[in-house]
């Protein structure tokens, strides 16, 4: 299954365009969200391979367990609701630009201030914003 | 290149970040593939049948549910092939086989009584934790790799 | 050919215990088919926390999440059936609560189910059938008042009832132990037609229950012909006067017990079978023998008892009966005796059955048993909450035939 990130420049048809040339044995579907390749594991790693040229940072890739279509985990056939993992995938998705990101600034230096954990508040502070809070309170 | 168990074991994120770090991710995908092809078994959708529930039984005693033993089942050639493991916190969109909370603690308290490297993180929300959540599973990826050096 | 009836599969675990395709198999044997509502994945979270309960599982958040859309109206289904693994905590409280939802906002029949890796499709098959009458005849369900003149027959595994109803009152009843199913049914209708001074003939319906309601319903030319859950669920608060709300019905059976949790007659989610014979009539009526006296008078020697003199544990036929038999042996009075075993029967069916139901008051208690005092006493002390025995409360399925039948008088 191949998932293309939001913010890939890549459309799901430009893929399966690429992955038509490329002219393996592997069978591709192409979906909303990228492509499903189906065949034997050399041909689909070797077109997988070429696919991730494309965008390196942009396409993600994994296994499935279903062949697309098949009637024990289809929709159609048994009475809607989507498969366990499409609600995962859907959220994992959702955050992919991210990850894209992460991999193509992957050798630039982090800015360690966002790594920092945000400091519990001090109780005199707290304080201090009790007594402005109800000021506010009363004032307004 | 190490097998590395992934948690939640059906994640795209996971299984793409650990297989271009240049490792085999255990996945439940190929689990269910193998399951769905058995021959001679007809018990849809995934193939489970009353005999992995008692599979289940070498994790998990009688009176722990049912859904939990047949999970262990399904998880079981993962946790036994895992060399690494990489857990995601915070997974609360995983349905299915990692959709039972009492599974997923077994799951995670028996990898890490495992003697074997792992990594544990939160799923991040924005860029910056993305960064160092990419970061983090490259640099295990590595010290995977240089281990199996070392070792060689 | 009729549409299938949809019914809302709402689980966490059946997949994943292997049951899946004995659920399915039931289901198409009612002629009906599960269907799985749609949720946006974005939604799950609020629905969780609008509905208010925070579980762990996501599976259980997911359901949750179809619920609502059932609910809302977002999805439409006939019926609704919730499953989750038995002895999960979680589960459990999701389900009962889920299932308590649905019927209340929803007003669609709900029946939900705790399973284990040997729930067969047998096992699931009188739940469905129950599920989907309840689907499908919401309007004779929802019928308080015998009128004209029916009658009902009740096909036991030990006895076999009949009553004849006029005009919402009882005019005529039979009682025979069943030997051969048809025959007995003769017998007991022949027995309560002429109690009530009336020919077959006058008869505008006939309704037939229990184990052998199929073979008697067909030559008998029943109009209805209906599984033990629905018609005792309405046979119970028809003769308790507790048609609205919620309830508890527990019929201690000669071979199985059966324990419905019933909301405005209409049966929920309910217990059927048990262990082993101890915890069941069978038990008592050998008690009664060994004591030498009838099964009628076993209840009030149980009520001059006290149990805590001896113990008794009828988990298991075999062992019960001795220690029974040891005992007597060591000069126990057989009020006492009488009283423990009342006590342990009383004691199993709560162990094993009503701990996956939810107990609400009021908490009736039918079949023959019900007549058995001193096992009426300790239901009532096991449970700590009083329990109502209506009149004719042996004649449950019977009744509750005869007054389901009379909607089908033209």
């Amino acid at each position: 299954m191949v998932v293309l990130a939001e913010s890939s420049p890549i459309l799901p048809s430009e893929l399966a365009l690429r992955a038509y040339e490329l002219s393996t044995d592997a069978v591709v579907k192409e979906t909303c969200y990228g492509l499903i390749v189906t065949g034997s594991e050399q041909a689909v790693n070797e077109t997988i391979e070429e696919l991730r040229k494309l965008d390196p940072s942009g396409i993600f890739v994994k296994d499935r367990g279903f062949p697309p279509g098949d009637s024990r985990r289809c929709r159609a056939v048994r009475g809607g609701g989507p498969r366990p993992g499409f609600h995962q995938l859907e959220k994992e998705s959702a955050i992919l630009p991210s990850i894209s990101y992460g991999l193509e600034t992957i050798e630039d230096p982090l800015d360690v201030k966002h790594q920092k954990k945000r400091d519990k508040l001090k109780i005199d502070r707290f304080i201090e914003i009790i007594e402005e809070q109800s000021k506010e309170d009363v004032n307004g | 290149m190490a097998k590395i168990l992934i948690f939640p074991s059906n994640s795209l994120i996971l299984s793409d970040l650990v297989a271009r770090f240049g490792h085999e991710p255990l996945t439940l995908m190929r689990v269910i593939r193998k399951k769905i092809t058995e021959v001679g078994i007809d018990s849809p959708p995934i193939n489970v049948t009353p005999e992995d529930p008692k599979k289940g039984l070498k994790y998990a005693a009688v009176d722990v549910p049912s859904g939990v033993r047949g999970r262990m089942a399904l998880l079981d050639p993962l946790i036994e092939e895992a060399e690494a493991a990489i857990i995601v916190h915070e997974a609360d969109y995983s349905f299915g086989c990692m959709g039972c909370a009492r599974t997923n603690e077994l799951v995670k308290y028996i990898v890490r009584n495992k003697d074997i490297p792992r990594l544990e993180l939160a799923y991040p929300t924005n860029d910056d934790e993305a960064r160092v959540f990419v970061r983090k599973i490259r640099d295990f990826c590595e010290s995977l790799t240089h281990k199996a050096e070392v070792l060689a | 050919m009729t549409r299938k009836i949809r019914i809302a599969h709402l689980s966490c675990g059946s997949e994943y215990s292997g049951i899946q395709k004995e659920i399915e198999n039931a289901v198409a044997s009612v002629n009906a088919e599960l269907v799985y509502p749609e949720v946006d994945t974005d939604t799950i979270k609020d629905a969780v926390s609008e509905w208010g309960l925070e579980v762990a599982s996501p599976d259980l958040q997911l359901m949750i999440a179809r619920a609502k859309s059932i609910v809302d109206g977002g999805f439409p289904v006939d019926a609704v059936f919730i499953t989750t693994c038995f002895r999960c905590a979680e589960g459990a409280i999701t389900r009962s609560e889920l299932r308590r939802y649905i019927h209340e906002r929803a007003n669609l029949p709900v029946i939900s189910y705790s399973f284990t890796e040997r729930t067969s499709a047998g096992t699931l098959l009188t739940r469905m059938e129950a599920l989907v009458t309840t689907a499908l005849r919401r309007t004779l369900l929802a019928r308080e008042k015998q009128t004209g003149l029916t009658a009902g027959i009740d096909s036991g595994s030990t006895t076999t009832k009949a009553v004849v109803m006029r005009d919402n009152e009882i005019i005529g009843v039979g009682w025979v132990e069943t030997t051969e199913v048809l025959k007995s049914a003769e017998l007991a209708y022949a027995t309560a037609l002429k109690m009530a001074r009336v020919d077959e003939s006058e008869i505008q319906a006939l309704g037939t229950t229990g184990y052998g309601r199929l073979l008697i319903g067909e030559e008998m030319k029943a109009a209805l012909v209906q599984e033990e859950l629905t018609v005792n669920s309405k046979g119970a608060v028809y003769l308790a006067e507790k048609q609205k709300g919620p309830a508890t019905v527990i019929d201690i059976g000669g071979m199985d017990n059966k324990a419905i949790s019933v909301i405005d007659g209409i049966p929920g989610g309910f217990t059927m079978g048990g262990i082993c014979a101890g915890a069941s009539g069978r038990f008592l009526d050998m008690t009664a023998r060994r004591l030498g006296v009838d099964i009628s008078e076993l209840g009030p020697l149980a009520s001059k008892g006290d149990h805590n003199r001896l113990t008794m544990n009828s988990y298991c036929y075999v062992f019960g009966t001795q220690s029974l038999v040891n005992a007597l042996s060591l000069g126990a009075s057989k009020e006492d005796v009488a009283s423990a075993a009342c006590y342990s029967v009383a004691e199993q069916v709560f162990e094993q059955q009503l701990q996956e139901l939810e107990i609400v008051a009021p908490v009736i208690m039918v079949g023959g048993t019900s007549l058995i005092s001193g096992l009426v006493e300790a239901m009532q002390d096991v449970l700590r909450m009083s329990v109502v025995v209506p009149r004719y409360s042996q004649y449950i399925g019977a009744v509750g035939s005869a007054l389901l039948a009379s909607g089908f008088i033209e």
